[in-house]
């Protein structure tokens, strides 16, 4: 965890859940592994707003507790994820791309569980078709079984995953202890158990779940209170208590991989051969694991057969478009053997990495200009050169290569690489090379990424507070607006209303959304720079 | 008992150096020592030495060294002439230079060839600019290094540059027109073969150009008043390849297709850019030049940073 990553998590805890919860939560990532008593002890909040928000976060899976060091009596130790929490920036992605595949009812499903963290499946349905009720017109009402069917859907491409059990505390079979090598007496040391290891984790439960949408009348409210309660009271047991949905990241993260690498493909190639890569991908989509470098190989005939309907072409044609596939010098595609026409693979990590290096080339383009950017990529392809070389190769004067060598030097993209030519290092007798190294420059960028995204979110919460007496005003406005046109008042007192806002508040008002709604869609853009470089470190970290 | 002394042959020391003169003639190449005394068996060493120095003095032969010993050859008369005048120092001198061919040589080279001090060497070297029989060439690697060399050799592309340089300035502006010309060609040919329309694999080759093709399509152009040859060519599409527009493949060739070198023939196509501008630089704090003096409660701080309040209001 890097000050920086540790910032924009405190940040995102802030916005989402709350002043106290920020601070547990930033207090658990700066300290590692504690108990109970020592966060209360070291945060000064007292025990139970302590309770509620470690519950807060277990429940959205950022913090994981576990039996402590000294062994299975000790108290309780509490260590929180930062990926986890980094993944909230991301949440208004997954829930677009469910829009995308499944339609509304998909966005709202997968729009529930991250908001709620871990739901039932009953659960879920209800509330998203009292939703979808709510915006349709009058007397129409959403049924339970579209919304169930949208649920299984997801939950068969895994969008959609079981939570993992909880182990009971002290048994010692299932025990889930951090992996401390210190303590003999416990048992055989197991990783927490991940969601996938569960058999079950993709299984619909038997559930019965027959009606309608409620459609919440604003009339009705006090009747619903009561009527509410009563409902609380009898609880309805649909049949599967206990079993906890979340949302499968890792699927989602696929989903994006898969597009990134379809959409280089096909401003690289065209569309047809990014048609080509899409059908592989999706024919893989199960079988490939999240780390595998490589898709399972998948033979000329099957590919043809699951091509989509509509792009009719040739067998001999595709053959073709599977060779230059093989033959572009970017490599995402692969031929691994030639049984069943030609098995062909997607090389994942090579195309990670060959957008990996993209995303570095084009923030050196934006940042230094295209002849910085031309040096960057002679040093990419050539490894190490002396500064003669590179201002050879690159064709550009000898001053400006020089003064663009010491930017790119100064901001850490480039390296200098000393070898002598005698043992006293002399300068004088000592070659200096230049070259650049992809991996640590993509983990600066990420950590560059991860200030930016602190710094914008930082300047909206800024320019909310600098506005919040005119938010306020306008937000009392609309109140009465609101509460005059439905007690049926005439237009005369709806404008005068309406005057309470003066011409130049109203432009501040109409100047503040238009740069909140600037600097979310920031957010997201610079989101997809941070999933491209982790994947990308990531994928090189497993080996 | 009377001393019979053996009769000598008057030896005039111009005959001796008219019977060398005559030897250095019959013999281009050079003669050595060993010839000269053959000849005249009955001349001794140091009449012989005194007689050879006075014609190299004279400047009319040249003094040689081989791996077998010393060579000594008739000087071209028109040299001979044009060093009438200059003293030892000098032509030694022009020795140097002259032996440096078309690199040229740096004046400390000379003084250290000929051992003669800054001051002479100096003197030595403007009688010989004013004389037009050296010229000082400015190096395109040091510019402020001056080398020497004769007056008509044309200097060496090394010291001069080659065809990127015209007076000892690097021409990025022909190099920069040179690239882009290379673009539109390489990419116009690219969207043509796009639109034909045809299976895929003719589309792709079709869509290749030879370095050799490219060099033509310069070379009609018109716009290089220097001519260029494939290799300047070529190190123009690397350029492009750097610039990641343009990628490159070698294919074997037939010998004696045009434009084949050793077999291979290089083939260069336009290509797009793999994915658009990266989100990180639609912030502004992806090109922001203090970006890591900034921070919350600073001086530069998101709060009140100026870059983001103009790019908020555009």
């Amino acid at each position: 965890m890097t000050a920086q990553e540790v910032r924009l998590c405190g940040l995102l805890l802030q916005e989402h859940f709350g002043e106290v919860v920020e601070r547990i939560g930033t207090h658990l990532l700066r300290g590692g592994a504690q108990n109970l008593r020592t966060i209360a002890n070291e945060t000064n909040t007292p025990l139970d707003l302590v309770k509620k928000s470690l519950c807060v976060l277990v429940q959205h899976g950022a913090c994981e507790f576990g039996s402590g060091r000294r062994g299975p009596g000790s108290p309780v130790e509490y260590r929180a994820n930062c990926e986890r929490v980094l993944r909230v920036l991301r949440y208004p992605r997954y829930i677009y791309t469910a829009k995308t595949l499944y339609g509304d009812t998909g966005e709202l499903i997968v729009e529930e569980v991250l908001q709620r963290g871990h739901m039932t499946m009953s659960n879920t349905v209800k509330t998203v078709a009292d939703r979808l009720t709510h915006n349709m017109e009058e007397g129409r009402s959403m049924e339970y079984s579209e919304v169930v069917s949208a649920f299984s859907k997801l939950v068969e491409t895994h969008f959609l995953q079981r939570c993992p059990p909880v182990a009971e505390m002290g048994t010692a079979a299932s025990s889930t202890t951090p992996a401390t090598p210190s303590t003999p007496a416990a048992p055989a040391s197991t990783a927490p158990p991940t969601a996938e290891s569960n058999p079950d984790c993709y299984k619909l439960p038997h559930v019965t779940l027959i009606g309608r949408g409620k459609r919440r009348r604003s009339s009705d409210d006090s009747e619903e209170q009561r009527g509410g309660k009563k409902a609380k009271m009898e609880v309805e047991s649909c049949g599967d208590e206990g079993i906890y949905w979340q949302v499968n990241f890792e699927r989602f993260h696929q989903h994006f991989r898969d597009q990134a690498v379809i959409s280089a493909v096909a401003s690289k190639l065209d569309q047809t051969s990014s048609e080509i890569v899409r059908t592989m991908l999706r024919m893989s989509e199960v079988t490939t694991t999240q780390t595998a470098a490589y898709t399972q190989p998948l033979s000329a005939n099957e590919i043809f057969r699951s091509l989509p309907p509509n792009y009719s072409i040739s067998r001999p044609i595709l053959d073709q478009y599977l060779s230059l596939l093989v033959d572009d010098p970017m490599e995402f595609v692969g031929k691994s053997g030639d049984s069943g026409g030609g098995m062909y693979v997607v090389n994942l990590q090579r195309a990670l990495a060959n957008l990996a290096r993209a995303t570095l080339e084009s923030v050196v383009q934006e940042r230094f200009g295209s002849r910085s950017a031309r040096i960057f990529r002679l040093l990419l392809r050539k490894r190490h050169l002396e500064q003669k070389q590179v201002e050879d190769f690159a064709m550009i004067p000898a001053k400006e290569a020089k003064d663009m060598l010491y930017t790119l030097l100064s901001e850490n993209l480039v390296q200098l690489q000393e070898i002598p030519k005698t043992p006293d290092h002399a300068p004088s007798r000592t070659f200096y090379l230049y070259t650049v190294n992809q991996l640590p420059t993509a983990r600066l960028l990420l950590q560059h990424c991860y200030k930016t995204v602190a710094n914008l979110i930082e300047r909206r919460l800024f320019e909310t507070k600098e506005n919040k007496r005119l938010l306020e005003k306008s937000q009392r406005i609309e109140a009465i607006l609101a509460s005059l046109q439905a007690s049926g008042a005439e237009p005369e007192q709806l404008t005068e209303v309406e005057e309470m806002i003066t011409a130049p508040e109203r432009q501040q008002l109409e100047a503040l959304r238009h740069h909140i709604n600037k600097l979310d869609s920031t957010e997201n853009q610079v989101d997809e720079t941070v999933f491209l470089l982790e994947s990308y470190i990531f994928s090189t970290k497993t080996k | 008992m009377a001393d019979v002394k053996v009769k000598k042959e008057s030896s005039d020391p111009v005959d001796i150096e008219n019977r060398i003169k005559a030897l250095c003639q019959q013999f281009p190449h050079g003669i050595t020592d060993q010839v000269i005394q053959n000849d005249m068996p009955h001349l001794e060493a140091q009449q012989r030495a005194m007689a050879i120095n006075r014609l190299l003095s004279l400047g009319q032969l040249d003094l040689l060294r081989n791996s077998s010993g010393l060579l000594y050859r008739m000087k071209d008369a028109q040299t001979a002439s044009k060093m009438k005048g200059s003293d030892n120092q000098e032509k030694l001198v022009y020795q140097v230079i002259e032996d440096a061919g078309n690199k040229g040589i740096w004046s400390r080279d000379i003084r250290y060839k000929s051992n003669l001090p800054l001051t002479e060497i100096n003197k030595i070297l403007k009688n010989l600019e004013s004389k037009k029989l050296i010229k000082a060439v400015k190096s395109v690697a040091a510019s402020k290094k001056k080398v020497y060399m004769l007056y008509n050799l044309q200097p060496d592309r090394s010291v001069t540059g080659g065809a990127w340089y015209s007076d000892q300035d690097f021409e990025s502006e022909f190099v920069e027109v040179l690239n882009q010309q290379c673009f539109k060609f390489l990419q116009s040919k690219a969207e043509a073969a796009r639109d034909s329309k045809q299976n895929p694999m003719v589309q792709r080759n079709s869509s290749f150009a030879t370095s050799h093709e490219v060099w033509k399509y310069i070379c009609e152009l018109g716009i290089s008043k220097v001519d260029l040859s494939m290799e300047d060519i070529e190190t123009i599409l690397n350029t492009l390849i750097y610039d990641g527009k343009v990628e490159m493949t070698i294919i074997a060739a037939k010998e004696g297709t045009v434009g084949s070198v050793d077999g291979q023939m290089k083939l260069y196509r336009g290509v797009n850019p793999i994915i658009q501008p990266t989100g990180l630089v639609k912030a502004p704090c992806g090109l922001c030049p203090v970006f890591d003096d900034c921070h919350e409660g600073g001086e530069i701080s998101p709060s009140n940073c100026v870059y983001m309040a103009e790019w908020l209001d555009f």
